[in-house]
């Protein structure tokens, strides 16, 4: 299958990121920028004496921690970046096999020598490696401008800002972290995006109704029949907040060969091959 | 093997109710399997086994009068 | 050598509507063959079938793959138009050259580029600000850049202006066809490319009601203009349409010997438009 061989696989990736501008790379762009200029004017509001000290104390504050110690903290800034990730990947899942059939542009990526397991790997790779890692890039931006911004501020105001240069490593170290969270929560949640494709593919109209609808009457249904409740059980022991989100790397380590993550992996597997097959129904 | 994969993917409907059961299996099976807790939320509804004639009867099981709290 | 195309007993529903019910055919290596039929006939589906977009029940090779099962792998030797702007309307020109480049082992860019330089096709602009023609201009440079089997093409020239369809078919035999590859096309509107075609396929209602070569129809059809007295002795021989022009009739025979209609009136092969409407209507009478 040639559609899995390098050269291929670059350019079905570049065709989800070119289809896609809008949500991997204007929503998180736009999205600082308002972040950026609201935090300016905020500081603009604060007295000169007040912004002196504070950027004062940001510069000395870490003194004594190593980079992987600061790092997690600079994960907070990066929440709202985190949510709009998944929105904007929770929009592309349920579009991806679906939009370019009601587009009619699936008879022209159809009729390329391209398998139809090579496109639907090519949108979860794109998942898992490929959005985060423009999120980073302007996540990075944003916080090379912050540095730069309070560097000037302080030299303005005569303060020691050296530390700001150690404060800007952690900020770039919690950006790996951020990338490696994201990779390993999407391998996590790879039965969401399987199950989010799978309807993608099936659905004729409102994929995000079929994918909702019959999730939740299967649970009922189980619940019916069998008066278990193995899916929602199951589906809750995915949710905690906190396996989302790795501080270092035993860490990830640890998560990646964790039982109820290959467990999840071979589930996930078992709905992309769903959305596979199913990629045949074109009509 | 041949027909078995000829009905399966006879058309989107039977291909989807496949997958679906594959993976319900799978996941119900590993459920029992580990000792999952078999059931999360309780579903049982008190209005299900309502009788009429019972009707004050169930009218003190739901609200208890102030003299009995 | 087999033919590139050996369809047998192909079905497709959609709902209730059959759009193809029982078809059958074959397609010869090298041919240009025309699939004729009015709208709802079932030449997309069939089309579609053909390169693997269309699910259908029966028993259906192309180059010697069964498309619903190897579709990725024929389409590097199988190429396909649809009648709709298929190209993804927010992809630039040069996106798509990279694209297929990337994508397809048979795809000569330096080719399409040249092909592309002879009409008025920008680079860099998305295909949405294409016109319609241009569109058309810009696919069919891709697929003449790929050298590949058999070429599909459902009503290619489509709601397209009188120059911008001249220089389609222009262009796809004089630059493209080169007597190895084969070509099904397509359309409705049959004058246009009865000078090109080798072959005929007629469909209707899901099921081909003729199938020949161009060739040989002059040798199984035959149309004769015929006056008025001598009306009766033409429906002996039993016709299958006529038509009334001008005070006369043209009747249309099938396999009847051309020496027996000598005396009725000129014998002459009925263009492929009238033999259309002649098996359609026929058929219908019946």
């Amino acid at each position: 299958m040639n559609s899995l061989l390098p050269a291929q696989f670059v350019a079905l990736l570049r065709r989800e990121v070119l289809e896609n501008r809008a949500l991997f790379i204007a929503a998180p762009a736009v999205l600082a920028l308002v972040l950026s200029v609201f935090a300016l004017w905020a500081i603009s509001m604060a007295p000169g004496e007040q912004l002196a000290a504070g950027v004062e104390y940001l510069s000395i504050m870490f003194d004594g921690l190593s980079p992987g110690e600061m790092a997690p903290m600079f994960l907070m800034p990066a929440i709202p970046f985190i949510m709009m990730l998944y929105a904007c990947v929770l929009i592309y899942l349920l579009n991806a096999l679906y939009q370019d059939r009601k587009d009619l542009s699936v008879y022209f990526w159809q009729s390329m020598p391209v398998s139809n397991l090579g496109t639907v790997l090519s949108k979860v790779v794109t998942v898992i490696a490929v959005v985060p890692a423009f999120y980073v890039a302007i996540l990075f931006v944003v916080y090379l401008l912050a540095v730069t911004a309070l560097s000037l501020l302080g030299l303005s105001y005569d303060v020691e800002v050296a530390g700001l240069g150690y404060m800007f490593m952690a900020a770039i170290f919690s950006l790996f972290l951020f990338y490696v969270s994201a990779f390993l929560a999407a391998l996590w949640l790879l039965p969401t995006i399987g199950w989010l494709l799978l309807f993608s593919a099936f659905a004729k109209r409102t994929p995000v109704l079929w994918a909702l609808g019959v999730f939740i009457l299967l649970g009922l249904v189980e619940d019916l029949i069998f008066g278990t409740q193995f899916l929602g059980n199951w589906v809750e022991s995915r949710s905690n907040f906190r396996q989302y989100i790795v501080l270092d790397f035993p860490m990830a380590m640890d998560r990646l060969f964790s039982y109820d993550m290959l467990f999840g992996l071979v589930v996930g597997a078992i709905l992309i091959t769903g959305a596979v097959y199913m990629r045949r129904f074109v009509d | 093997m041949e027909q078995l994969k000829r009905i399966i993917l006879k058309d989107r409907y039977s291909l989807l109710v496949t997958t679906i059961v594959v993976y319900m299996a799978v996941l119900m099976l590993e459920g029992l399997l580990t000792g999952r807790e078999a059931r999360v939320i309780d579903l049982e509804n008190p209005y299900f086994d309502f009788n009429v004639e019972d009707w004050e009867r169930f009218q003190q099981t739901r609200d208890p009068s102030p003299d009995q709290a | 050598m087999t033919d590139i195309v050996e369809a047998r007993g192909l079905r497709k529903r959609f709902g209730d509507f059959k759009a193809l019910d029982g078809l059958d055919f074959s397609v010869a290596r090298g041919s240009i063959c025309g699939l004729i039929g009015p709208n709802g006939a079932g030449k997309t589906t069939t089309l579609k079938a053909l390169v693997g977009l269309s699910d259908v029940e029966g028993d259906l090779r192309v180059a010697g793959r069964d498309p619903r099962i190897s579709r990725h792998k024929l389409m590097e030797e199988v190429c396909f138009i649809a009648d709709v702007g298929i190209l993804p309307k927010w992809f630039r020109v040069n996106q798509v050259l990279d694209y297929v480049e990337s994508v397809h082992p048979r795809f000569s860019r330096q080719r399409a580029e040249e092909i592309l330089a002879t009409t008025d096709i920008p680079a860099n602009k998305r295909i949405k600000e294409l016109s319609k023609g241009m569109v058309t201009q810009l696919h069919l440079a891709l697929v003449m850049a790929i050298d590949v089997q058999l070429l599909v093409l459902d009503e290619p020239t489509l709601g397209l202006d009188i120059i911008y369809r001249k220089e389609f078919y222009d262009r796809l035999l004089n630059d493209y066809y080169d007597g190895n590859c084969t070509i099904i096309i397509s359309t409705h509107q049959v004058e246009e490319i009865e000078t090109l075609l080798s072959d005929l396929l007629f469909i209707d209602n899901g099921r081909i009601v003729l199938d020949a070569a161009m060739q040989d129809l002059e040798n199984i059809y035959s149309e004769v203009l015929i006056d008025a007295q001598h009306y009766a002795e033409a429906e002996q021989l039993g016709p299958v349409y006529h038509r009334d022009i001008l005070g006369k009739r043209a009747y249309i025979f099938e396999a009847v010997d051309r020496t027996r209609l000598r005396e009725l009136g000129e014998a002459a092969t009925p263009t492929v438009a009238d033999l259309f409407v002649a098996k359609l209507r026929g058929a219908n009478r019946e």
